[in-house]
């Protein structure tokens, strides 16, 4: 299952890095960054993303990094995620197998525009959250008695487009590059 | 000897009876006695195409009239079998008597290669014919009745015949009866571009088991590009040399 | 002709409605060699696309009969999953309006924008806004509507219907795009490449979301049993309509609603599959309410528009109702003979292809649609790609009965007389078999006769239209019944 799920995210090129520790997962944040040229990074506070110890990252590299409890209002934020940002870094409730999807669902710790505004997105993932068809994870987010969440999003490769003349790219109006990162933890 | 009944669609008597006659010929080849009943007319399918139901239902009952006590019918066309196996039940579903005689006779009409090949079990009729060939797959035949592969097959085993790949076989030929002449402009851009793919096939004659789809092809290949061919499969089945 | 005059009376800005003049329009496609190239890539690549991906499935006949079981169960219990999606969607905390047609919708957005003091609203694709002419009506009422798939927002600065469902700006030459984007989407320097035409509508259309106040997109499923709607992409542009505005209106017409998550699930795998070849599309959200009290972004409303637009109406009738089936993937405009070679342009309205050639008349009647549905060799293929279980041609055959018995003599030109007269003795005919071979034989002689068959070639009608650019049939010097006859005699003689 998770070799499908690396095949499919790379057919969509997207990148995909397999660490087995937290900590291993912020040294390949830190050296994304660097190779990326990645300078300010918006982040979830979800509880996939605090299991890395963020703080230490932007210590340690130099990298600015902000969640939304860091800005005043909602523009504020807005205009950080749109003007400033260069990457987005979120977890991942499920990632599904059958196409490479990752699967958001949208709270106080999980904002929409982190995973859709800036050109990277990077995705943290534990294997443990790996299912094999879409089916797990709607069980699992629609059949509850409890309030259903604001927005879920199914994310699979990085935007792209062929509205002109046929001609296909990456990165039309969410990011251009994915970049997935599986936790063994 | 068995019998079996001829249902020639008006399209041959007219202007293609070489059809009808390649059909007599195979026939009595594979053993058979074929008869015609020579009170057939049209089998309806341009009033049911084209709504006109009070003079479609007129030629089903006559059709139904006329075919009755066949045990066999054989046609060699697939649009004419269409209408008879499954436009006729719709249309005369209003009047149970002559539904149910219509369902009964679709059970017994078959269009050529299909009855050769699925009831016969004939593959081969020892024709030969020296040629490069490609098949233009019928809509009718293709994607109503199933005929796609039988068709092919008793090409394939005509002796001499070199069956070539066809690009886009399935796709229409712009016949599509009352649309070749209500909207000519688009028709001749169809048979033009299945044409096309006939002369880039390199093949010297076109294959097709549809009266229509072949006054079709023809007049465009007389007027445009004189020096190929278009053959019905009964003709091809028949040739000798 | 009605519907549009009477939208024209209320003063309302018309959309371009322009069925009627599908042959003429036609006929100037087929001389667009540019548009014909594209048109070829649709016909040949991506009924490949689509196959492909549908092999991913272990059964493909299964999945698509499957998807059509769906869609023929929600067009059956229409009325119920309508009235559930409604109460649960209102329960998640949306606010679901139902508009009778186009006008009213109109009339509700505008209003809604207004009170809000919207300035612009950024869109995403949506057919139904197209069907009823949103944007014209937001900009007459001084808000800017910017489109922003990028197929749509060329078309909307060109002043242009969609070419295809899918790529409704798939044909518009580079050298077009980079003159319009310069004049009218800020972009500096001109270019002839996609990918840089395409990032100039990236910064241009990023301001617009990045300080919108309203979002407006379509509903691609509208889930029954959660209330949920849910948006397909590649783009992310309905995302950020989603994400960045305070105020989300998404507008539906009714036949939108799935019964539950499971077959959405199902008609989300076939929908991208069928539509572009893909396994899914790049994003899917599904969206249950707005947002929630301590989301920084989101939607502090969500408007949901359910516009019926004659709807309910076509709905009465059993067979028209599989109209409603309609997933519009597009599936059917990329097998079929006649779009691949005309284009979206002759049809006209929102709807292209054969899904449009069902739709349209059934919305805006026969008597401006005919050569809508007239335009069909019946070749069957759309059928068979279709995972909504739709019959075209089988509907534009009950189309033809329905206008057959409509017709009024007095009320037609003289080709169609002359057809009609045709049909009558036709029909008089076929039961009598004798006089029918007479008339054969006299037909072959007629034909053989130039002194009768060249006048024939230049009055309009059948022989005209098929000497265009065919040989006429020539008739055999014995019909088959003479053969036959022939041959008795021959063997009786024996």
């Amino acid at each position: 299952m998770i070799d499908d799920f690396i095949k499919e995210i790379t057919d969509q090129t997207g990148e995909v890095y397999r660490v087995k520790k937290c900590d291993e997962a912020a040294e390949t944040l830190v050296n994304i960054a660097q190779e990326k040229q990645i300078i300010k990074l918006i982040a979830s506070t979800d509880s996939v993303i605090r299991r890395i110890d963020l703080a230490g990252v932007a210590a340690k590299s130099g990298i600015e990094i902000r969640t939304a409890g860091d800005f005043k209002d909602r523009d504020a934020f807005k205009a950080y995620a749109f003007e400033h940002a260069d990457a987005g870094i979120t977890g991942v409730d499920y990632g599904v197998a059958e196409s490479g999807t990752l699967c958001l669902v949208h709270d106080e710790n999980q904002p929409r525009l982190v995973s859709l505004a800036p050109l990277y997105h990077i995705a943290l993932l534990p294997m443990k959250h790996l299912v094999p068809t879409y089916e797990q994870a709607a069980a699992q987010i629609f059949s509850t008695n409890a309030a259903l969440p604001s927005q879920v999003s199914f994310i699979t490769g990085p935007s792209m487009t062929a509205d002109i003349q046929a001609t296909s790219f990456k990165g039309m109006h969410g990011p251009k590059h994915l970049i997935v990162i599986l936790l063994g933890c | 000897m068995q019998t079996v009944s001829l249902f020639i669609p008006c399209l041959v008597d007219l202007f293609l009876p070489r059809i009808g006659e390649a059909t007599i010929k195979l026939l009595r080849h594979l053993g058979l006695s074929p008869v015609y009943h020579e009170t057939q007319t049209c089998c309806g399918q341009p009033a049911i195409s084209t709504g006109r139901t009070s003079q479609a239902v007129r030629a089903a009952r006559h059709f139904i009239d006329v075919f009755k006590n066949d045990e066999i019918i054989v046609c060699p066309s697939g649009s004419c079998v269409y209408t008879v196996k499954y436009e006729y039940p719709e249309l005369l579903k209003n009047d149970p008597i002559l539904c149910r005689q219509a369902a009964e006779i679709g059970k017994r009409t078959f269009e050529l290669s299909q009855f050769m090949v699925d009831v016969l079990g004939v593959n081969t009729t020892g024709a030969s014919f020296h040629c490069q060939a490609v098949f233009h797959e019928s809509c009718k035949n293709l994607r109503r009745l199933g005929i796609s592969e039988q068709p092919k097959k008793l090409i394939e085993n005509v002796s001499g015949t070199m069956l070539l790949p066809l690009k886009e076989a399935d796709v229409c030929c712009g016949f599509g009866g009352a649309f070749s002449v209500q909207f000519p402009e688009i028709s001749e851009a169809i048979v033009e571009q299945k044409v096309r793919h006939f002369i880039d096939s390199e093949a010297d004659v076109l294959i097709l088991s549809e009266p229509g789809c072949l006054l079709n092809l023809d007049g465009y290949l007389k007027l445009k590009h004189p020096d190929k061919k278009a053959m019905h499969l009964a003709e091809v089945l028949c040739r000798t040399g | 002709m009605q519907r549009f005059y009477a939208a024209r009376a209320e003063g309302y800005p018309l959309v371009k409605i322009n069925t009627h003049r599908f042959k003429e329009i036609a006929k100037e496609e087929l001389k667009n060699t540019y548009s014909r190239g594209f048109l070829d890539i649709f016909s040949q690549f991506f009924p490949i696309l689509r196959k492909n991906a549908m092999e991913s499935f272990s059964d493909p006949q299964e999945a698509l009969e499957k998807s059509a079981a769906i869609r023929r169960d929600v067009v059956a219990r229409l009325p119920q999953l309508l009235d559930a999606f409604e109460n649960n969607a209102a329960n998640n905390g949306a606010k679901v309006i139902r508009v009778k047609d186009g006008r009213e919708a109109n009339t509700v957005i505008v209003n809604l924008a207004k009170k809000r003091g919207i300035q612009y609203v950024t869109k995403g694709k949506s057919m139904v806004t197209e069907e009823i002419g949103l944007n014209q009506a937001l900009q007459a009422n001084g808000i800017d509507a910017f489109e922003s798939d990028l197929g749509e927002f060329i078309t909307q600065l060109l002043d242009r219907p969609p070419f295809h469902i899918v790529g409704p700006a798939m044909n518009v030459p580079v050298e077009e795009i980079s003159d319009i984007f310069i004049q009218r989407a800020e972009m500096k320097t001109p270019t002839l490449d996609p990918v840089e035409l395409g990032h100039a509508a990236r910064v241009y259309l990023r301001n617009k979301f990045h300080h919108a106040g309203m979002g407006i997109t379509g509903v691609n499923m509208a889930v029954a049993d959660t209330g949920t709607i849910i948006n397909v992409e590649n783009e992310g542009n309905i995302r950020m309509s989603k994400s960045s505005p305070k105020t989300q209106v998404s507008v539906m017409t009714l036949e939108k609603v799935v019964p539950d998550m499971q077959d959405a699930l199902h008609l989300l795998r076939v929908l991208c599959r069928s539509c572009t070849g893909q396994k899914l599309a790049a994003y899917v959200s599904m969206d249950s309410g707005p947002k929630k009290t301590n989301e920084i972004d989101g939607p502090e409303e969500l408007f949901i528009i359910i516009v019926d637009n004659g709807r309910s109406e076509l709905y009465k009738d059993i067979q028209s109702r599989q109209a409603l089936q309609c997933i519009r993937c597009g599936a059917c405009l990329n097998t079929c003979p006649v779009y691949t070679k005309i284009g979206g342009y002759p049809y006209g309205w929102a709807y292209s292809g054969p899904m449009g050639q069902v739709l349209t008349p059934l919305l805006l009647g026969f008597e401006a649609t005919e050569d809508l549905f007239r335009a069909c060799t019946r070749c069957g293929a759309c059928r068979d790609v279709c995972p909504a279980g739709i019959d075209h041609p089988k509907m534009f055959q009950a189309f033809e009965t329905r206008r057959q018995e409509r017709k009024k003599i007095p009320g037609l030109n003289r080709e169609e007389m002359i057809i009609e007269m045709g049909f009558v003795i036709w029909g008089w005919l076929v039961t009598r078999p004798r006089l029918w071979e007479l008339t054969a034989r006299l037909t072959r002689k007629a034909l053989s006769l130039p002194a009768l068959s060249e006048p024939l070639k230049r009055i309009d009608g059948p022989v005209k239209h098929w000497t265009h650019s065919r040989t006429l049939p020539h008739p055999a010097s014995q019909t088959f019944r003479e053969h036959w006859k022939a041959l008795k005699k021959a063997e009786y003689d024996r």
